[in-house]
């Protein structure tokens, strides 16, 4: 950069986002220093992307933003989203939400990164003297370096499909950050990302800010706000509630909801008081020596576990080693490759329950939630009132019933399905990652419900989860998966 | 949080949703085709084979808004009969093809196994061939024959329903909802109901409209090349050739039945939901 | 699209793999073509074996005793299970029989209406892909502006006619009112150009729509938004991403349109009087010609079956998430 050091990389003025006269994100204002990291934190809802499509020049026809943006000292009114767009690349970055979904499936990686160095990058106008092979072969050779400067050698020739989702997010990366812009907005980059994952996201933005990148990160996830250290602003309905140093905010948060924020975070959940062992407690699963390949690669082997009523198990273990599985087989859904699962004898076929990730996958689309309920209580012969009675303690408005699962919130419709699921009055409960894909505060409320529920009834929760936090404030014992075999703790 | 619940206020009210203005045209010409098609022959008193030789094209006047053909028949009455001929046969083959392969498609894939697998072999072997083909090859049997063509074109439609429902079912019987459901004690015909079917409407819709059009559609291609029903039978195919060197003197003879078999395509085709393609 | 890529490393085993099921198709047409010829021989009403000799040896010349070796020699004095294995046996070997109408060998004659066959529903594709996905994707560039409504009302009239029908307007607007174009026959240049319209409108109809709904859906995808949020510009994301997403649903869906092809190839034939293996067809089942029958049905069947393979083979090279 050849502007001096005093000027802002990024210096947002009072800016608006409108939906017609309604004010959706109001009178934001802040600064990134050049080679400084900003970090938004909030839910979803917040608005924060909202704000990094205004910053971009990228919002939908629908919408319009005012206010000021300044980049690198540039002035440019918000509501003028084309001279940012001329900025693309060269500029202003933006690593997308998704980097999977956002490289062509048709193209090699090698040849996505490349495009950038020959199309975009800023020595392109001093090209011109000389020919277009050269400069192809030139911005071939320097994407295989930057794609080798991340361990990406051995991906270079292959295609979208054929690589990992942190392969894809990398060469995302190198894909926007070949035009050398000093801005880089970052959406999301931790969602659904288990602790390794986060781990290389966070070392590749680090990575990023040493080259002097100045970075504009929007995330949910507190962790990666500790972690990526600078500035933070913490945003709520669209609008900055607190601002600062991220180190001081986080340790001493002056707004309300900055401390349910932090305080939602599982590293900071208080830890159960003592609960008396379980183990005197009825059997009501036994795993002996199971194990399960998923094709040519081996899950898991020779686990065996004794579930017994009313304990909390953890199941954990790195992405790809079969919980899932695993949970499947107890439940009677999968067939082990070896070994046998042994249930109570006098436990009903609707004894074992799951509760899915993916909340909206469990109920059928096309119905309305309450006609799928009544369906339930009517080929049980149970009683209505039972399950208004659960729905009410999971604080479940009786109107949102009327819905389709589709028009009912995340979170919502989790309680809901646990409701259903405590209506049987299970005695084991597979809960298999239930909360990955929830806000953080929703989080906190639905493992809670979970666990206090279940253990009110008696029933034995399966808990799948990548988080060691919830491991440890959350479950009575912990189950370890990895393809050598498992530990128990 | 503001207000009590984090899901969204609700915009649009669950339910059947609202028609596109070319569906309500659709409708309209199909309405117009089809009751013409089932009421024409009942309102119309005129015997279609009756022939007056005297009246030799004669001009449509306001007793016989569509003249007389060149045997001296009535042409609104043929068309009339024709229409109904070309509807009839082809809902009784969209049903005869629809009904069967939906539930052998529902069977395939709720079974699995070696039961799948072997339906599935059979629907490719009927695939194996463009359908037309295929009915022209049972039309050979019996060439003029109502039934080879009846059985030509269920056949034909059959697989189509088998191969939809089944690809569909499959993925949904492995799929969350069902799953729940499956543990929560609900039985293979809940499933059906609640989960399959109402996923699977769309689609069977949109094959029915699909298998009206084609049905109709092979029955006067093979009438127009002479394989289909033969005259003096009244089909739209068999009339639209039969008139065809007519065509100077009289051209609205052969325009009729192109007319109406264009409008009730059009009908069949603009009934879609979103205007797709295929 | 890697050509070198797909061909080298393990291609003969991918090729072979993907080919298989073309195979088992091709075997399939020719077990089914044959099966219900063979039960045509059987019941179709007069006596086959007297018709046979009478179109071998002419219908003053034939005796019973001709009558009667023919009978023998087509096995219809034998059980059906027992006829229909030499049936197939004789396809096996590719004697396709002689024709009752022409007294020549069925393949000779099918050797004649290959080409013309060929030559039209080659150049039919050609200018239906021509025009079809290149409107499809303009359309598609602005949706909701004129162009796409204009190709949306076109495609939906045009699949509201079909083939037989546009034809017969085209001829009829052509021939008879302007005296242009030679509405039948084979002689000069200008014959094959009505028949290929017909046709070739008709796919274009589709594959335009097909074109547009893949370009909208591309240009609205992320890889799309993320090629410009690089810093290309929108006519370097449309050439070097868009095109070739585009390219692969339009590809795949041809395998559709060879379905209305070689239906609407018999057809078109047909009014037009085009000397192509589809007017034999239709002509062979008003002469109850069987081997005719059977020849020109087998023929466009694997023609059917070929043309799939040979579009497995484009999807194949465009679309790299299958090999994976």
């Amino acid at each position: 950069m050849n502007a001096p050091l005093q000027l802002n990389a990024l210096r947002v003025e009072d800016l608006s986002v409108w939906h017609g006269q309604q004010q959706l994100v109001g009178g934001i204002s802040f600064a990134i220093a050049a080679g400084g990291v900003l970090t938004l934190l909030g839910e979803s809802g917040s608005g924060k992307s909202l704000l990094a499509q205004a910053i971009m020049g990228n919002l939908p026809a629908s919408l319009r933003a005012t206010g000021s943006i300044f980049l690198a000292g540039e002035h440019s009114d918000a509501a003028d989203g084309s001279r940012r767009q001329d900025g693309w690349g060269r500029r202003i970055a933006l690593l997308p939400q998704e980097p999977w979904l956002a490289l062509d499936p048709t193209m090699t990686v090698a040849r996505q990164v490349a495009e950038t160095y020959e199309l975009v990058s800023q020595s392109a106008p001093d090209q011109q003297n000389e020919s277009l092979r050269q400069a192809r072969s030139q911005a071939a050779a320097s994407a295989r370096r930057a794609l080798a400067s991340l361990g990406l050698e051995a991906a270079a020739d292959k295609y979208p499909c054929m690589i990992s989702g942190g392969m894809a997010q990398r060469v995302a990366f190198l894909a926007t950050h070949a035009a050398g812009a000093p801005l880089m907005i970052i959406d999301e980059p931790t969602k659904g990302l288990d602790v390794d994952r986060r781990g290389e996201v966070l070392a590749l933005l680090q990575a990023a800010q040493a080259e002097g990148m100045s970075l504009l990160c929007i995330t949910h996830d507190v962790w990666l706000a500790r972690a990526l250290g600078g500035q933070l602003a913490v945003l709520q309905d669209g609008a900055l509630v607190e601002q600062g140093g991220a180190e001081a905010l986080l340790a001493q948060p002056r707004h309300a909801y900055t401390r349910r924020l932090l305080a939602a975070d599982p590293a900071r959940w208080p830890l159960p008081e003592v609960r008396l062992p379980c183990a005197q407690a009825a059997v009501i699963v036994e795993a002996r020596e199971l194990s399960k390949s998923f094709g040519e690669q081996a899950l898991f082997a020779g686990v065996s576990a004794r579930i017994h009523a009313g304990e909390v198990v953890a199941v954990s273990g790195p992405s790809g080693s079969g919980k899932t599985s695993f949970g499947n087989i107890v439940l009677g859904l999968l067939q082990p490759d070896t070994g046998q699962v042994i249930r109570a004898p006098d436990l009903p076929r609707t004894a074992f329950q799951k509760i899915y990730q993916d909340p909206a996958a469990a109920f059928a689309p096309a119905i309305p939630l309450r006609r799928s309920l009544q369906d339930l209580v009517r080929l049980h012969g149970l009683q209505w009132q039972a399950l208004e009675a659960l729905l009410e303690r999971m604080r479940i408005a009786p109107a949102l019933l009327d819905r389709l699962p589709r028009q009912v919130s995340g979170g919502e419709l989790q309680r809901i399905a646990l409701a259903r699921v405590l209506l049987m009055k299970p005695a084991l409960i597979f809960a298999d990652e239930p909360t990955s894909r929830l806000d953080p505060l929703t989080q906190q409320e639905v493992i809670a419900l979970l666990v206090e529920q279940a253990r009110e009834v008696g029933s034995a929760v399966l808990l799948v989860t990548h988080d060691a936090d919830i491991v440890r404030c959350v479950a009575d014992r912990r189950l370890a998966l990895s393809p050598a075999g498992q530990s128990v703790q | 949080m503001s207000s009590l619940s984090s899901s969204l206020p609700l915009l649009e009210q669950p339910g059947p949703r609202r028609w596109r203005s070319s569906q309500r045209a659709g409708l309209a010409l199909l309405v117009l085709v089809a009751g013409f098609a089932l009421l024409g022959p009942l309102l119309i008193p005129t015997d279609p084979a009756h022939q007056q030789l005297a009246r030799y094209l004669e001009t449509p006047s306001l007793a016989e808004p569509l003249g007389y053909d060149q045997l001296g028949r009535s042409m609104l009455a043929r068309l009339a009969h024709g229409a109904r001929l070309s509807l009839s046969l082809a809902l009784l083959s969209v049903l005869s093809a629809a009904i069967p392969g939906t539930v052998i498609g529902l069977l395939a894939a709720w079974c699995g196994g070696w039961t799948e697998r072997v339906l599935a072999a059979l629907a490719d072997a009927v695939l194996a061939l463009p359908a037309l083909l295929l009915v022209l090859l049972l039309a050979a049997f019996a060439p003029g024959g109502f039934w080879p063509l009846y059985v030509g074109i269920s056949l034909a439609l059959w697989v189509e329903y088998f191969r939809v429902v089944r690809a569909a079912s499959r993925i949904l019987l492995a799929s969350p909802q069902v799953e729940a459901s499956r543990l929560l004690g609900f039985g293979a015909l809940y499933i059906v109901r609640r989960h399959l079917l109402p996923a699977l409407l769309p689609r069977l819709l949109t094959l029915v409209r699909f298998g009206l059009a084609g049905a109709v559609l092979a029955m006067s291609a093979l009438g127009f090349v002479g394989v289909g029903l033969q005259p003096p039978t009244p089909e739209l195919g068999v009339m639209m050739i039969e008139l065809l060197p007519y065509y100077r003197e009289a051209p609205w003879l052969v325009a009729a039945p192109v007319l109406v078999l264009f409008l009730g395509l059009l009908g069949l085709l603009l009934l879609s939901p979103q205007g797709e393609a295929a | 699209m890697d050509l070198n890529r797909f061909l080298s490393a393990r291609g003969g085993q991918r090729l072979a793999a993907a080919l298989t099921p073309r195979l088992l198709q091709a075997v399939l047409v020719a077990l089914l073509v044959g099966t219900l010829c063979f039960f045509m021989t059987r019941m179709l009403p007069g006596d086959m074996a007297y018709r046979i000799a009478a179109g071998r040896y002419g219908y003053d010349m034939v005796t019973t005793e001709a009558a009667l070796a023919v009978r023998a020699e087509l096995g219809l004095d034998r059980p059906w299970f027992m006829a229909l294995s030499e049936w197939w046996s004789r396809l096996l070997h590719l004697d396709l029989g002689v024709s009752q109408v022409t007294s020549q060998p069925v393949l000779a004659e099918i050797g004649h209406q290959l080409g013309p066959t060929l030559r039209l529903s080659l150049l039919a594709m050609a200018l239906s892909l021509l025009v079809g996905p290149t409107l499809g994707v303009l359309a598609g560039l602005h949706p909701g502006r004129w162009l796409d409504r204009a190709t949306l009302a076109l495609s939906v009239g045009l699949r509201a006619l079909p083939s037989f029908l546009l034809g017969l307007i085209l001829v009829l607007l052509f021939s008879v009112q302007l005296g242009a174009l030679p509405a039948a026959g084979h002689g000069d240049h200008g014959g094959i150009l009505l028949p290929a319209l017909t046709l070739a409108l008709g796919l274009a109809a589709v594959s335009c729509r097909v074109a547009r709904d893949a370009m909208v859906q591309v240009r609205q995808s992320e890889y799309f938004a993320f090629a410009l949020t690089k810093g290309l510009s929108p006519a370097q994301a449309l050439v070097r991403h868009g095109l070739r997403n585009v390219a692969v649903p339009v590809t795949a869906y041809l395998g559709v349109q060879l379905v209305m092809l070689v239906e609407g190839v018999v057809l078109v034939e047909t009014i037009f009087a085009w000397p192509g293996i589809g007017h034999a067809l239709v002509h062979a089942i008003f002469g109850r010609d069987v081997p005719m029958i059977q020849g020109t049905a087998l023929v466009l069947g694997l023609m059917f079956v070929l043309f799939n393979a040979l579009v497995d083979a484009a999807c194949a090279l465009l679309d790299p998430r299958g090999r994976a």
